[in-house]
């Protein structure tokens, strides 16, 4: 079998970091190709530079058999390599047709000729089984829907090669296995692919090898075959893990969060939640399984009081909270792990200890009359450090940037946690963390749930949800689909409710 | 700081653009006279086309004929600390005979006759004054004025003369005394042309602007831009470099064929206005020869007899003010006129009112 | 925190001197000699006792505008509008002097209170339409300079023209001014005033403020972060208008200085460069408020030696103005020489 692309001896090396170290990649015609590693280990990199967008510092790299310098993306089109972005890059007022053949028009005359083009597309759509209506407007089709567009886009342009970024990372579980057989028929249709995930369960179940890299190190490229998938995650990680978090059954208490029918705008003004209801106890972890978009960000926006609640109300303890500012919801109780660290967590320019007070630093004894108490500050950043293992270089006085992004997380877990909130919000906690820190995340968020707290879970990963919740409430289109209960649940069903249909209508 | 910015870049091109032909030439040096001219400049730069540049062309003549050496200098302000910190720089170096164009002076000059004794001072337009307000010329000082009235007079009258009839313009630059004296001389100048000459010109109210700066480039060709399209015809200016903007807004019309006339001020501007070839949009200017001034105070005192403690004025009289010796825009009749009267001013036989009586603004 | 600033403070040295090297170019082509240049530019500044008193004098205002403009930096605004924020603290401060005749402590407590108070509402309005409306500081400061250059234009020669100029102020009277006698003679009748010692007391006030004061930790956290700090219950909006009164207090004050203080009298028709020179000096004192003072020193030196220089020399002053501003550009870069250092060190430490 002979290799359609070969990266070889791949080294990259950006100011201060090595991105890639003698990373070589072979992928052989016909294969599903997984290249798993966490973030930053270097997965985007390489396809970059395979892609044209980066230079390679040492290495090269063969297309069929052939070397060849790859100095900008037309290069690796030409070449017939095609990559499906993780964020798609599509006209949303565009019909599919127009979106597909945008930079690559085929003319009669003067006038593009749309027609000819909707019909190749209809026919590789058939060929493919992709069931793409060549006419319809982006903006009206699903995000599924979208993806296959995009893959479409690569076809129309004589792709062999298609690398997929992350390409599960915005589907419901239907979706993602409709995506599989997808790619099952291109490797039918002769194409090659390379799978970019750190999902190891989707690997198991469609790619044929895997290059597994770490810190911009090769680990090594086995069979999928095989392997398991506690074997990969060792290669990826660098030392074992343990996926399932221990919990107990536990009993909830009385009610702290009650949310009361609420509807909430987005920032264009169009309703992004509708009616929602939803209860969360002490003593449990409500998780709230969705679709990126669905109404998750203005319901925690609404929660913590960044946005207005147009109907409804939010309780607290049997006391409504929405005339409260932030800070005095802060005071009551609530605690608030927002999913883009970097811009709602951390003062990044502050220091450790600095931004372990952003939450205290108006009450005494961190200040007295206005006058900050840096002796006060100073040891509840080293308590706190101390306490949830937070490492950084310069102990409390480290500046929050130079942090790791588990660290970073374990900073604000650690703020919110230490206050002894009544009801944790946690969005996407672990996002972009590497497996070691997930499983801390996990394990505080769990220990917070036996401590009698509140949690609430918001996140797009279904198996967080599943592995923590005891119960799960599934938000689709901004409306609560349903709630399931954790120990009950399993992933086909929550899978349909992320789409939207409701318990029981499935057999519709 | 933008404006240094640009500076900086302009300076830099200057510099490679010579560096070249840099070889380090140097005037042989004669036997330089003992006194050494020093000027601080107005707000504004050297090559003003106006009064910071008149007065320093006059420095830079004596310095010719009488082999002097001589240094201008900027203040980095427009207070009287600023003013008296270049005017203590200029002492300190040497420049002992130092000359200040301009009444933001007043108060620098004063100080200064009084700190530094021993240095001559020469204020124009205006007079030391002291912290009560009373004018106090030393005797190492003189203080010297310009009849801008009669300059203005002369140039309506040319301007009234050669136009012949039509609407007629003014812009100024802050309303202070010697911007004030162009406009009334000028109207003057019109009124008597339209009484003596049967020409008809006429100048509206809302035609005669004082913009309120010296520097404002821009306003300057919009306030110009403005007029004209009101149709008139000619526009006095008397406002420094707002006066320069309305000079090219003048050039860009006569460029299109339209007509739209200047008159400058202070200096000859003639060669502003050059919009194609040897044409120029600048149709006479309403001159006071700063230079002439500048150059006879100095020569005053190398012959020993600097006119110390005096307030001079400077008029037709001493040939002080008047428009250009050639003014090609102007047909010879109308210079002939204007000469004319130049003499019945010089005579004393006919009056300019330096007031605004009944006159507009 | 402290290593970082040091690192600062030393890549503010490194642009001084780079931006000296630079101004030694210009004046290598026009056939001057650096060293000459440079031995006259300082002793122009430092000479004598009245040159070094009227060196703290151009200083002492720049302290203040330097120190509005680092305020607002550190909230994450840029106050473009120092200049306005000057003329009107100056205007207060100059309609006070003139109309009354109090003896000297109150009324120089009256014209300086009340200085930073109307410099305050004039930056307090660009901080509110900003917090309110989210209108775009840089735009509203600098109209509301322009909006400040048009009310002296008017008010000056309506009601404090002086005796037979149109175009200023009358005299500010020997009560009311911020020079004093002792002072002055102490210094050999330099411009040197009580402006001097007041912005070393703001100075450490503003230090204070900024460093020790939850008031200073929310006015960081909301120029670091905003997102952050809303999120955290801080008022982003009040703090946001806070900042630029307390932005436009410092100018204001800075005003007081200069037009009762440094100038005899308040001029119409000019905008106050200071204003604009306040941001670089901000920027060379890293927006530290004893970085801004260091910095507004050595801005004073150069201002106020650059005279000297081209009377000694013959650097022409349009030379001797482009290598202030070759040295002030430098120094405003010294971000830009902060990322080199940083590829530099990286660099240096890994072969």
């Amino acid at each position: 079998m002979e290799y359609i692309v070969e990266m070889l001896n791949i080294r990259k090396e950006f100011p201060g970091v090595v991105a890639c170290d003698d990373i070589t990649l072979q992928l052989k015609k016909g294969e599903i190709h997984a290249l798993l590693g966490e973030n930053g280990a270097g997965k985007s990199t390489l396809m970059n530079i395979l892609f044209g967008l980066y230079q390679p510092d040492r290495g090269k790299i063969l297309v069929r058999g052939q070397e060849i310098n790859i100095s900008n993306p037309n290069i690796a089109n030409d070449l017939g390599i095609g990559m499906v972005h993780q964020h798609f890059k599509l006209v949303h007022n565009f019909t599919v047709t127009e979106n597909i053949i945008l930079g690559y028009e085929t003319t009669k005359g003067l006038v593009v000729d749309i027609k000819t083009a909707s019909e190749k597309i209809r026919l590789l759509s058939e060929q493919y089984g992709l069931n793409v209506d060549p006419e319809a407007i982006i903006s009206n089709v699903s995000v599924g829907m979208q993806q296959r567009v995009e893959i479409l886009k690569m076809l129309y342009r004589d792709a062999e090669v298609l690398i997929f970024d992350e390409p599960t990372a915005v589907l419901t579980p239907q979706e993602i296995e409709e995506l599989m057989k997808i790619m099952k028929n291109l490797i039918q249709e002769g194409k090659s692919i390379i799978l970019i995930t750190h999902k190891l369960k989707e690997i198991k179940a469609i790619a044929d090898r895997c290059t597994v890299i770490r810190r911009g190190q090769l680990i090594g490229t086995v069979n999928v075959k095989d392997t398991s998938q506690e074997k990969m995650a060792e290669m990826m990680v660098g030392r074992k893990v343990s996926f399932r978090v221990a919990k107990e059954r536990k009993e909830p208490g009385s009610l702290v969060l009650n949310i009361k029918n609420i509807s909430v705008k987005n920032p264009i003004g169009v309703l992004a939640l509708k009616n929602f209801s939803l209860e969360v106890r002490c003593g449990e972890i409500v998780g709230v399984a969705g679709v990126d978009g669905n109404g998750q960000a203005e319901l925690v926006k609404a929660l913590i009081g960044l946005v207005k609640v147009e109907t409804g109300d939010i309780e607290l303890k049997g006391k409504s909270l929405l005339n409260d500012s932030i800070r005095n919801r802060i005071d009551q109780g609530v605690a608030y792990i927002p999913e883009d660290r970097h811009a709602y967590g951390l003062i990044l320019d502050y220091n450790l200890e600095e931004n372990l007070v952003l939450k205290l630093y108006y009450q005494e004894p961190y200040s007295k009359k206005g006058i900050l108490q840096k002796d006060i500050i100073s040891e509840h950043g080293q308590r706190v450090i101390e306490h949830f293992d937070i490492r950084a270089g310069e102990g409390s006085t480290t500046i929050a940037r130079a942090l790791s992004g588990g660290n970073q997380q374990k900073v604000i877990l650690g703020r919110e946690i230490d206050r002894n909130p009544d009801l944790l919000i946690a969005v996407q906690p672990t996002r972009g963390l590497d497996v070691g820190a997930i499983e801390y995340i996990h394990k505080r968020l769990i220990e917070q749930r036996d401590k009698g707290k509140a949690v609430l879970l918001i996140s797009l990963e279904l198996d967080e949800i599943l592995n923590l919740s005891d119960r799960i409430a599934v938000i689709n289109n901004g409306e609560l689909v349903g709630l399931v209960d954790g120990e009950m649940a399993n992933e086909n069903e929550i899978g349909l409710m992320m789409a939207g249909i409701k318990r029981g209508e499935s057999d519709e | 700081m933008f404006k240094k910015r640009i500076a900086l870049f302009l300076v830099l091109f200057f510099v490679l653009g010579t560096l070249a032909g840099c070889g380090g030439d140097k005037a042989p040096s004669e036997q330089k006279n003992d006194l050494k001219v020093g000027m601080v400049t107005d707000a504004g730069t050297i090559d003003d086309k106006s009064f910071n540049q008149g007065t320093w062309e006059g420095v830079v003549k004596a310095a010719e004929d009488f082999n002097l050496d001589t240094r201008y200098l900027k203040p980095s302000g427009t207070t009287e600390a600023d003013y008296l910190r270049e005017i203590g720089n200029l002492y300190d170096a040497g420049y002992k005979f130092v000359v200040c164009p301009g009444f933001k002076f007043e108060t620098a000059i004063y100080e200064a006759q009084n700190r530094y004794e021993d240095g001559k001072y020469v204020i124009i337009d205006g007079s030391p004054v002291d912290p009560d307000g009373n004018a106090v010329v030393k005797e190492n000082t003189v203080a010297v004025y310009f009849a801008e009235e009669q300059s203005g007079f002369l140039a309506g009258l040319a301007t009234a003369l050669q136009l012949k009839e039509g609407e007629l313009g003014y812009i100024g630059g802050m309303e202070i005394p010697p911007v004030q004296k162009y406009n009334w001389g000028f109207q003057q100048g019109v009124q008597y042309a339209n009484e003596n000459y049967g020409t008809n010109l006429t100048m509206k109210a809302e035609n005669v602007i004082y913009q309120g700066s010296f520097d404002n480039v821009a306003a300057g060709q919009q306030l110009a831009a403005q007029m004209f399209d009101k149709d008139v015809r000619a526009i006095f200016v008397a406002a420094g470099s707002v006066g320069i903007g309305s000079i090219n807004e003048a050039k860009a019309r006569m460029g299109n064929g339209e007509e739209a006339w200047i008159i400058g001020v202070d200096v000859d501007q003639y060669a502003e206005g050059i919009y194609e070839g040897d044409k120029s949009a600048v149709l006479t200017s309403a001159m006071k020869y700063i230079d002439t001034a500048t150059y006879d105070l100095i020569k005053a005192e190398l012959e020993g007899n600097f006119p110390g403690g005096e307030t001079l004025v400077f008029d037709a009289a001493n040939n002080g003010v008047g428009i250009p010796r050639e003014n090609p825009n102007l047909d010879d009749e109308v210079e002939a006129i204007v000469a004319d009267v130049y003499t019945k001013l010089q005579s004393g036989e006919l009056v300019v009112s330096n007031e605004r009586g009944d006159l507009l603004r | 925190m402290k290593a970082m600033n040091k690192k600062v403070y030393i890549l503010s040295f490194v642009a001084v001197i780079l931006g000296l090297i630079a101004g030694a170019f210009f004046m290598l082509v026009t056939n001057n000699n650096p060293l000459d240049g440079y031995y006259y530019l300082f002793r122009g500044g430092l000479m004598n006792i009245e040159r070094f008193g009227n060196t703290l004098a151009t200083a002492t205002t720049l302290v203040f505008t330097g120190l509005s403009v680092a305020f607002a930096f550190r909230t994450g605004l840029f106050n473009i509008g120092a200049s306005g924020q000057m003329l009107m603290g100056g205007l207060w401060a100059t309609a006070i002097a003139l109309t009354f005749q109090w003896p000297k402590p109150i009324l120089l407590t009256v014209i300086i209170i009340g200085a930073a108070l109307s410099g305050g509402l004039w930056g307090g309005i660009s901080g509110w339409l900003k917090g309110r409306f989210n209108v775009n500081e840089v735009v509203s400061t600098i109209m509301l300079n322009w909006t400040a250059y048009w009310t002296i234009y008017y008010v000056i020669p309506k009601y404090f023209k002086g005796a037979f100029l149109e175009t200023e102020s009358r005299r500010i009277p020997q009560e009311a001014s911020l020079r004093v006698e002792w002072l002055s003679s102490l210094f050999n009748g330099s411009y040197i005033n009580l402006g001097f010692f007041l912005a070393i007391i703001v100075t450490i006030i503003i230090a204070f403020i900024l460093n020790k004061t939850t008031l200073g930790y929310e006015l960081k956290a909301v120029g670091f972060n905003r997102l952050a700090a809303e999120a955290a219950g801080i008022n982003v909006q009040r703090n946001i208008m806070l900042s630029m009164m307390i932005s436009g207090a410092l100018a204001g004050l800075g005003g007081a200085v200069f037009y009762v203080g440094y100038a005899s009298n308040m001029q119409i028709g000019v905008l106050p460069a200071q204003g604009f020179d306040g941001i670089a000096v901000s920027l060379l004192g890293a927006n530290s408020p004893f970085g801004v003072f260091v910095a507004a020193l050595f801005f004073g030196l150069l201002h106020s030696g650059k005279g000297f220089m081209s009377a000694m020399t013959s650097i022409p002053p349009e030379i001797a103005d482009t290598i202030i501003a070759t040295i002030i550009y430098f120094a405003a870069t010294s971000i830009l020489i902060e990322k080199l250092w940083d590829r530099f060190r990286r660099k240096g430490g890994r072969e």
